[in-house]
C-alpha cells in the first residue's frame, strides 16, 4: 500500500511539472503569435488551438497535483465545527462524493478519446489538429486524479492524513 | 415537477453536496451529472466529457493562466516588496501616509493581477506587519488589506470580469474599462475612511512616520517604474481594442518574468534565477483550480439549462412584475448571500446567464450589472464562511482574531455598499467610459 501511494503521488507530482512546463509553453507561444500577427503583419494557423489545447491540457494534467497540494478550494465550514470522528466521516464522503465524480468524467473522457481517434477527428481550422491529441489529457490527468483520491482515501483510513488537513484541536 | 420544483431541489442539493467540504468543481460536477442522469437516463452521460472540456477549451480563457501569471510573477519574487517600498517612500508624507499606501498598492497591484487574494497576499505580506509595527490598531491594519486585496477583481485585469464575460458573451474589454472608475471609487472611499478610522483611533501621523531622503526616493524608481510600463501597455492595448485580452495578457506575463528575472536575478542578483519555477507552479495551481470550477460549472449551467430551469426562473421572475428597482434590490441581496458562500467564479458562471437577460430586460446595462455584481462578489471574499482573503490575511497575521479582522473589514463593506448605491444612482461611473472609448453600447 505505502508502495501505491508513494508512486500516485510520484506521479502526481511529475503530471505538476508537466502542467506547468506547458503553462510555459503556452505563453511563449501567445507571444510568438502576437509578433507575428502583429509586428510582421502574417496570418497564425495553430498558434490559436495550441495555445487553447495547452491551457485545457495544462488544467487536466495538473488537476492530480493541485489536488496533492490541496489546492481545490472548497466550503469547509462544517469540517471546522465538527469534532474529530465526525470530521473523519464527512472527509470520506466529501472524498467519495468527488471521487463519483472524477470516475464518471474519466470514463466518459476516455470515450470521448476512444471516438476521436477511431474516427480520425480534427479540429475545423486549417491547422487539422487530431483532437485526439487534445481529448488525450482528460482520461489520462482525470484518470490520476481518481488513483489520487484513492491514495488520499487510503491515507484517511490509516490516519496518515488528518481529515481537511485539520489537527483534531483544530476548532474555530 | 415543474422545472421551477426541480430548480429548488437541484439548488438544495448543491448546497447540501458543497457543505462536505468537497472540493467546489467536484461537488458542482457531482450534482450536474447526478440531475442529468435522474431526468435524462444514463445515456446523457454522453456529454459529460465533452462538455466540459468545451467549456474550458476557449481562447478567451487562456487569458486567465496569463493574468494570474503576470501577477505571480511579482507577488512570488522581490518585486512585490519593492512596488511596497516605493509607493510606501514616495507617500509617507500624506497624512496617514502608510495606510493610503497600503490601500494605494493594494489598486496599483490590482492592475497587475486579477485575483483578489493575490493582491491581499502580496501587499498584506508587508503592509500588515509594517503597519502593526507603527502602531495603527490591527484591526484597520487587517482590514483594510482585506478590503483593498478585494479591488483586484474590480479593477482591470480581473478573472472574474473575464468569466463574466464569457459565461454571458459580453465584450471582455468593455468589462474591464466599466471596472476602472468604480475601482478608483472603490480605492477612494476605503482611504477616505481608513485617514477616519486612524485619526479617531488616536494615531498621529506625524510623530512616528520615518522620513525618506530623495536619494532614497529614487533608488527604488528604476526597480519598479517598468512593472508600472507594463500595467500601461497592457490597459492601452486592451482599451485600444489592438489585441484580444489573451494575446495582451500573454506578452504582459513574458515581460513581468522576464523583468524579475533581469532585475533580480541578473543585476541585483538578490534572487536565484531558478525560481522563476515557482511563479510557474503558483500560478499554475491558481489556474488550474479556477479552470476546474468553469470546467463543472458548465456542466452545472448545461444541466440547468436543459432541464428548463434557467428558462423558467426567467420567466417567473419577469411575471412577477415588481418595480426594476426592488429587482435590483432583491438579486443584490441574492448575489451578496451566494457571495458568503461560494467563491466568485462559481457564482458568476452559476447565476449571471440566468440573471442578464432578467437585468437587461428590466433595462439596465450589461456592464454596469458585471460591475455592480463584482462589487457583491468583493463583499463576499471578506465575509465568512467562505471569504477567501479573511483566509489570506489569517496566514500572514495569525495572531489577529477572525473576528477583530472582520470587526476592521466591517467599514469597508459599508463603503462597498455605498458604492453599490452611489452606482446606481450614478450608473455613468461604470457606463461613461466604455462609452467615451469604444463607442456607444446597445
Amino acid at each position: 500500500m505505502d508502495f501505491f501511494v508513494t508512486t500516485v503521488r510520484r506521479l502526481s507530482q511529475f503530471c505538476g511539472i508537466v502542467a506547468a512546463l506547458t503553462l510555459a509553453a503556452a505563453v511563449l507561444v501567445v507571444c510568438q503569435m502576437v509578433v507575428l500577427r502583429y509586428l510582421l503583419n502574417e496570418s497564425t494557423v495553430w498558434q490559436t488551438e495550441f495555445t487553447t489545447y495547452s491551457i485545457v491540457g495544462a488544467t487536466l494534467i495538473g488537476s492530480p497535483y493541485v489536488l496533492l497540494r490541496r489546492g481545490h478550494v472548497n466550503v469547509d465550514l462544517l469540517p471546522l465545527y465538527l469534532g474529530h470522528r465526525a470530521r473523519l466521516a464527512l472527509a470520506f464522503l466529501a472524498s467519495f462524493l468527488a471521487l463519483a465524480f472524477c470516475v464518471a468524467l474519466a470514463y466518459t473522457g476516455a470515450e470521448l478519446w476512444l471516438d476521436a481517434w477511431r474516427g480520425g477527428w480534427t479540429t475545423d481550422s486549417i491547422w487539422r489538429l487530431p483532437l485526439w491529441i487534445a481529448y488525450a489529457p482528460m482520461p489520462l490527468g482525470i484518470g490520476l486524479l481518481c488513483l489520487q483520491y484513492l491514495a488520499d482515501i487510503l491515507c484517511l483510513a490509516t490516519g496518515r492524513e488528518m481529515p481537511f488537513g485539520l489537527q483534531p484541536g483544530d476548532q474555530p | 415537477m415543474s422545472p421551477l420544483e426541480i430548480g429548488a431541489v437541484i439548488g438544495v442539493v448543491t448546497i447540501v453536496v458543497l457543505s462536505t467540504g468537497v472540493p467546489i468543481a467536484f461537488g458542482l460536477g457531482l450534482v450536474a451529472v447526478g440531475f442529468l442522469i435522474i431526468f435524462d437516463g444514463w445515456g446523457s452521460l454522453g456529454i459529460v466529457a465533452d462538455t466540459f472540456f468545451a467549456g474550458i477549451g476557449e481562447f478567451a480563457l487562456v487569458s486567465i493562466p496569463m493574468f494570474v501569471l503576470m501577477g505571480a510573477a511579482v507577488a512570488s519574487s522581490p518585486a512585490g516588496k519593492d512596488l511596497y517600498e516605493a509607493l510606501e517612500r514616495w507617500l509617507y508624507r500624506v497624512p496617514g501616509g502608510l495606510i493610503i499606501s497600503n490601500i494605494g498598492a493594494c489598486s496599483i497591484f490590482a492592475a497587475l493581477s486579477g485575483s483578489s487574494p493575490a493582491t491581499c497576499a502580496a501587499i498584506g505580506k508587508m503592509g500588515i506587519p509594517e503597519m502593526r509595527q507603527r502602531g495603527y490598531p490591527d484591526g484597520l491594519a487587517t482590514g483594510a488589506i482585506a478590503a483593498g486585496g478585494t479591488l483586484g477583481i474590480l479593477i482591470p485585469p480581473s478573472v472574474t470580469m473575464i468569466v463574466y464575460g464569457i459565461s454571458t458573451e459580453t465584450s471582455i474589454g468593455r468589462l474591464f474599462i466599466a471596472g476602472l472608475l468604480p475601482g478608483l471609487m472603490l480605492t477612494v472611499l476605503f482611504m477616505t475612511w481608513s485617514l477616519y478610522a486612524a485619526w479617531r483611533g488616536g494615531y498621529r501621523f506625524s510623530l512616528t512616520d520615518a522620513g525618506y531622503t530623495l536619494r532614497q526616493k529614487l533608488v527604488v524608481l528604476p526597480r519598479v517604474l517598468p512593472f508600472l510600463l507594463i500595467i500601461a501597455g497592457v490597459l492601452y492595448v486592451l482599451y485600444g481594442g489592438i489585441a484580444t485580452p489573451s494575446e495582451a495578457a500573454g506578452v504582459g506575463a513574458l515581460f513581468c518574468v522576464l523583468l524579475v528575472v533581469v532585475i533580480y536575478g541578473v543585476f541585483l542578483r538578490s534572487w536565484s534565477p531558478l525560481r522563476i519555477w515557482e511563479i510557474l507552479g503558483d500560478s499554475m495551481r491558481e489556474s488550474v483550480m479556477i479552470l476546474m470550477i468553469i470546467g463543472a460549472s458548465a456542466l452545472f449551467s448545461y444541466t440547468l439549462s436543459s432541464l428548463f430551469v434557467t428558462q423558467s426562473i426567467a420567466e417567473w421572475i419577469a411575471g412577477l412584475e415588481v418595480n426594476r428597482w426592488v429587482l435590483m434590490g432583491m438579486i443584490n441581496v441574492f448575489l451578496l448571500v451566494c457571495g458568503f458562500f461560494l467563491p466568485p467564479v462559481a457564482v458568476i458562471l452559476m447565476t449571471a446567464p440566468i440573471l442578464l437577460p432578467i437585468v437587461t430586460s428590466a433595462g439596465f446595462d450589461p456592464y454596469w450589472f458585471a460591475v455592480v455584481f463584482t462589487i457583491n462578489m468583493e463583499i463576499g471574499l471578506i465575509t465568512p464562511p467562505v471569504g477567501l482573503n479573511l483566509y489570506v490575511i489569517n496566514g500572514i497575521a495569525p495572531d489577529v482574531s477572525l473576528p477583530t479582522i472582520l470587526k476592521g473589514a466591517l467599514p469597508f463593506m459599508l463603503a462597498m455598499a455605498l458604492g453599490i448605491v452611489l452606482l446606481c444612482i450614478f450608473p455613468e461611473i461604470a457606463t461613461w467610459l466604455p462609452d467615451v472609448v469604444m463607442g456607444p453600447g446597445i
